[in-house]
Formats: C-alpha cells, structure tokens, sequence
C-alpha cells in the first residue's frame, strides 16, 4: 500500500476530512506529522526562506517530520478558490519551495486548485493525482464526491456543536467553561490559533482565565461569506471570511472583546486586520491584536492577554 | 495600623511600596534589579521594615511587573496584577481627570487610554526595546555622561541633533557620526531624548487617540530631556506625578487593599513576614525530557522546599506537591 504523508500545517485545519478520505477511498494509507513541537519549529526555521512567516516555516517542519515515514507527499497549491479571489503566493508557491528546500522528501502530491482557470483545469488536475493511485475514472470520482462531503460535514459539525478543529478531527476534550461570564472571540488562521506550540496554547490559556472563547469556525461558512460581503464587498484573499468574515460577524452579534492573532510578517493580514480594528473601534468593542514569531516570549503575551482581560472586565462591570 | 505593600519587580529596577488604610505612602523603597529579583525583593522587604514602625501589620501584599511571579512566590502574595492595570489604577487614583499615560520603563514602554475611568485600549513595545529606558541607559554610557545628568543636558540644548532611533544600533552609528561632525553633547544627547519618543509614537502609540490630561510615569520620567521632548510634541502639557517611579507598586497596592476589603474577615493575609529577607531561596533550572519540546522549567525553592515552578508549554510542572 502506498503511504501518503499529510504535514499537520497550514490548510491542514480546513481540509484534512477531505483530504483524508479523498486518498484512503483511492487505495493509501493517510500519514500524519505530530502537532508542532520544538523539533519541528527549530527544523522549519533553519531550513525555511528568511522572508516566510512562521506557519510557513512550521509547515516544513512537518515536511521534514514526515521524511522517511512515506512514500508521497502531499501538499496541495491552493491558488484560487473563487472568481477574483487569491491565496497568499507563500501558500501557492508551497510545493515549490519544498521541492527546492527539503531535497530528500519523497516526490509531491501537488495539484494545483486554481478555480480562476475553471472546471476543466480543476478536474485534470485532480486526476493526475489519481493516476498515481488507479487508473478507473469512476473510483476517482467518487473518492473526491466522498472526500468534499465529509469535508461539508466538518464545517457543519464545527458551527452547530461549536468546536474547534482540535475537537473536531482529534477528539479533544471540551474544556469550555460554561460558568464563564463573558465571551471572547478569537479571530486569526486556524493554522495559527489552533496550532497549540505556534500560539502558546491561547485557547486552553483563556479558558482557564475563564473567558468563553469563540472561534471563526464555530460560525458557519454562508454567514462569513456574507458577513465578508457586508464589510468588504468581493474578497480579493481567500481566507478574507475567516477574518473579516469572522470579525464582523462577531463584532455585529455582540462579544465582550476580540482578540486578532497574526503572524508577524504576514502581509494579507495587516490589511485584514485594519478593517477589522477600524471596524471594532466604530462599534467600541475592545481588540486586541497579537503578532506572533518564533521569538514570541510567553511572558509578553500573557502580561498582554491578563491586562486585556482586566480590561474587558473592568468595562463590562460599568457598562451593567 | 493595617498596611498594604505593592512589589513592583521590573527589569531594571525593583519597587516596594506601601500603602496604609487611607491609601497614603507611608514607606517606600526602589533598587535595581541587578539581574537578581529574588536578592532585591528581600532586600527591598529589609528596607521597608527599617522604614515603619512596628505597629503595622501588612494586612495585603501584590506583587506586579515582569517578574510578579517570581516575586508573588517569595513574599506570599494575595494578588497578582499585571503591570498595565497596576499603573493604570494608581494614575486614576492620582489624577481623577487622565485620559492618557505614558509609561516607559526599563525594557518596555506602553501607552493606556482612559476615558471615564476604566482603561479602553492599551499597547506595548512590540519586538523592540529601542523606545525604552535601557535605550537611553546605553547611549548614556557611551557618551560616558551619567544618566542622572542626562536631563540636565538635554534641556541646555538649542540645536538638537536630528538621530535615528528606530533601533539602537542605527541610532549609535548615527550618534557616533554626529559626534565625529562636532556637534555639542547637549543637542546630541536631546536629539537622542527625541528620536525616543518619535519612535515611541511611531510605534506604540500608533493610532492611539491621545487626549490630556496626559500623564507620563516609570522611572524614565525622572529624564527631564524626555518630558520636554514629550511636551514639545503635545499642545497640552505632560504631567508627572509625585512618585512617578512607583506607580506600579502603588497601584498593586490599591488593588490589593480593594481586594482585602471585599474579602474581609474571611482571608487573612498570604503575607510570609519580613522575615522572608533571611531565608535562603535557591533557583535553578534543568530541561523536561518528557516530550520533544525539551522545555526548560525554571524552579524556586527556600529552605530546601520546592515552591514554584515555570517555563513549560503545558502545566505538567506547575503543580507544586503541597507540604
């Protein structure tokens, strides 16, 4: 049986139900790097371009975790996933730099998704993955209708039951705090916020301060979409729902503060995340942006996240 | 009498303040850290206990600032704060009417914005320690000018020099250039008080909405060169508070009397005694093997005794066995 190495980075935390059944119902075996540790960061950093932020960083990490534990790699370019609307060129250029970085990985699985060139692209594309894995078209077919389904199911299991990804897919425990009094959205990647070694463990961190946390994920896609569309009208980033999307949606639902998780560096960000700040300071909603790198001290974060809290509850006891 | 003490254990300096029932400063005490929190903090207790009379029993300790932690294990601390609320509180106390602080300490600058008397938005150095006290300590030492004279010699210049401040090391080419130009010491040493706080605006202050009254505290406030730079930037002028430098523990202390107050009668206080100053408290630090993030914890123990622990990404250690 051929082992597929999957590295646990980047679009991992949106895709990998389908991903993971797409390859096993064409016949391989799913492999799955461990959640980031030091090994991994510390490996990513000294083998990644200078210029790429952190989680492009910790995805060759993972890369290299997977090295010898598989017998293909795959790592998708995700290019377009709507009319107008562009990944970052760090996540398109993906397969490319680990190609020129990481020489000893096993060949790539790299499709390209690029819905900008259409459906015809879209389908070759695909296909020549499935060459790798059988040659009868209608396995193919029902692999990906199969794959795409479990994926909506994902999305749909993750906005009703209000889960992260991290209870999602691993079955972590829920350790919400019902008690709490008062609710904090947790706006960012899911590469970043639910990677618990890149984000210093944030969520576990604020729900022992006892703030309900809520994430972009936990809101389901129509109402990102159309929360994106109320903000900003057509997106231009792919991932413009998950933030401006999200941010929106909560600042219009009502939470008792927000805070914006970023990769230092991270260039579609920055424009993100002003519209959403701009946006929190029209509706006097506190916000609380955070830049996370490799050099990220903890201590810095939690004098930040302690006085944040201080302060939306401080706030919140005079505005009752 | 009732007392309440705030520690204030900073990068640079280490703070003790204490505070009796009406929220008055009876004793007060401020050191440099020295790279050696715990020796300063029981010298700091040692200090203060010199300072008042017997009759007062310290009803209520905080502990605030970097190494509030730290600090909390050593002397028993009832609360512990982080260091944006503790000054906020302590300006609010001082001046009913602020709206913005400035606060530039050792190894971070912040800047909090109030309006009606609750803290609406704050920020802090980000990556960078160039806007801060250790900044100018620096470029002090340098300039072989001490940095208690520094103030003195920025307000005698008429020409300031113009130098980068975006970084140190930018700022200290750049100052050696001016100085191999000729330029006199005074406007090199106000140019540099200026490029602090252009970068301070530029930075942490970014679209922050500043409005007086304006207050400006941490120990870089003794700098004269400083305030003038700041007032020279704002229509309103900046106001330093008596005690600018122990805000952070007078705060602390505030906070910790208002805590006391509510909990009344049902706590005493966690408070280990000035007797903490004699005993030998020992830090040391070994690497977790249980995983393969090798996380360095840090641990403290007096009299032979585990009493905190830090440094994991996850709480594995944290847990001090009782006894």
């Amino acid at each position: 049986m051929v082992t597929v190495g999957i590295p646990r980075a980047l679009l991992y935390y949106q895709y990998y139900p389908m991903w993971k059944v797409f390859l096993e119902k064409l016949g391989a075996e799913v492999v799955v790097s461990p959640p980031t540790n030091k090994s991994i960061l510390n490996s990513g950093v000294t083998r990644g371009v200078q210029d790429t932020c952190l989680p492009v960083k910790v995805f060759f990490g993972h890369i290299i975790a997977l090295v010898g534990k598989c017998d293909l790699m795959f790592v998708p370019a995700v290019t377009s996933l709507g009319k107008k609307s562009y990944n970052c060129s760090k996540l398109i250029g993906l397969p490319n730099m680990a190609r020129a970085l990481i020489p000893e990985s096993p060949p790539l699985l790299a499709p390209e998704i690029n819905c900008e060139k259409g459906r015809y692209n879209l389908y070759r594309n695909i296909y020549a993955v499935g060459r790798y894995f059988t040659s009868n078209p209608f396995k193919l077919k029902k692999a990906v209708e199969e794959g795409w389904a479990s994926n909506l199911d994902y999305w749909n299991k993750m906005s009703d039951e209000k889960i992260t990804p991290l209870q999602a897919i691993d079955g972590k425990l829920s350790t919400d705090v019902n008690a709490s009094s008062f609710t904090v959205a947790l706006i960012g990647h899911p590469y970043i916020i639910y990677d618990e070694y890149v984000s210093h463990r944030l969520i576990s961190r604020l729900q022992k301060m006892e703030v309900k946390v809520v994430t972009p994920e936990m809101v389901s896609q129509e109402e990102l979409d159309a929360a994106t569309r109320r903000l900003v009208g057509v997106p231009h980033w792919l991932f413009e729902p998950e933030i401006i999307g999200a941010g929106g949606y909560y600042l219009e639902t009502g939470v008792d503060g927000i805070i914006i998780v970023a990769a230092f560096g991270c260039g579609p960000d920055s424009m993100m995340l002003s519209i959403v700040e701009h946006r929190a300071r029209e509706s006097e909603i506190p916000l609380l942006p955070l830049s996370l790198d490799e050099h990220s001290s903890e201590g810095g974060l939690v004098t930040r996240l302690e006085a944040f809290l201080d302060m939306v509850k401080r706030r919140k006891r005079v505005c009752v | 009498m009732k007392g309440y003490l705030g520690v204030d254990v900073g990068s640079v300096t280490t703070k003790l303040a204490l505070l009796d029932e009406n929220e008055q400063l009876i004793a007060s005490i401020y050191l440099r850290t020295q790279g050696n929190p715990v020796n300063m903090v029981k010298q700091g207790l040692r200090e203060i206990q010199k300072q008042i009379s017997p009759e007062v029993e310290i009803s209520g300790v905080a502990t605030t600032g970097s190494g509030r932690y730290l600090a909390g294990v050593l002397v028993g601390a009832d609360l512990v704060k982080n260091e944006i609320t503790t000054h906020a509180v302590a300006a609010m106390q001082h001046i009913s009417d602020v709206q913005t602080i400035f606060e530039i300490g050792g190894q971070d600058s912040k800047i909090i914005i109030i309006r009606d008397g609750v803290v609406i938005d704050f920020g802090m150095n980000s990556v960078c320690a160039a806007g801060t006290g250790s900044f100018l300590e620096h470029q002090a030492e340098r300039l072989n000018v001490k940095i208690e004279d520094f103030g003195g010699h920025a307000l005698r210049s008429e020409n300031p020099a113009r130098i980068a401040g975006r970084c140190t090391v930018f700022a200290e080419s750049d100052m050696i250039h001016k100085q191999q130009l000729g330029y006199p010491l005074d406007d090199i040493i106000y140019g540099l008080c200026q490029s602090l706080i252009r970068n301070y605006l530029n930075n942490v202050a970014l679209g922050k909405q500043i409005q007086p009254r304006l207050v400006f505290q941490g120990g870089v406030a003794f700098n004269k060169g400083i305030i003038r730079a700041f007032n020279e930037v704002f229509d309103s002028e900046v106001y330093v508070p008596p005690h600018n430098e122990l805000m952070g523990a007078i705060g602390a202390a505030i906070l910790v009397h208002e805590e006391m107050e509510i909990k009344q009668n049902h706590h005493k206080s966690n408070f280990k005694g000035f007797g903490v100053s004699d005993v030998e408290f020992k830090t040391s630090s070994f690497i977790c093997k249980a995983c393969p993030n090798l996380c360095e914890i840090s641990q403290i123990s007096g009299n032979g005794k585990v009493l905190a622990r830090w440094g994991g990404r996850c709480d594995m250690w944290e847990r001090v066995p009782e006894s």
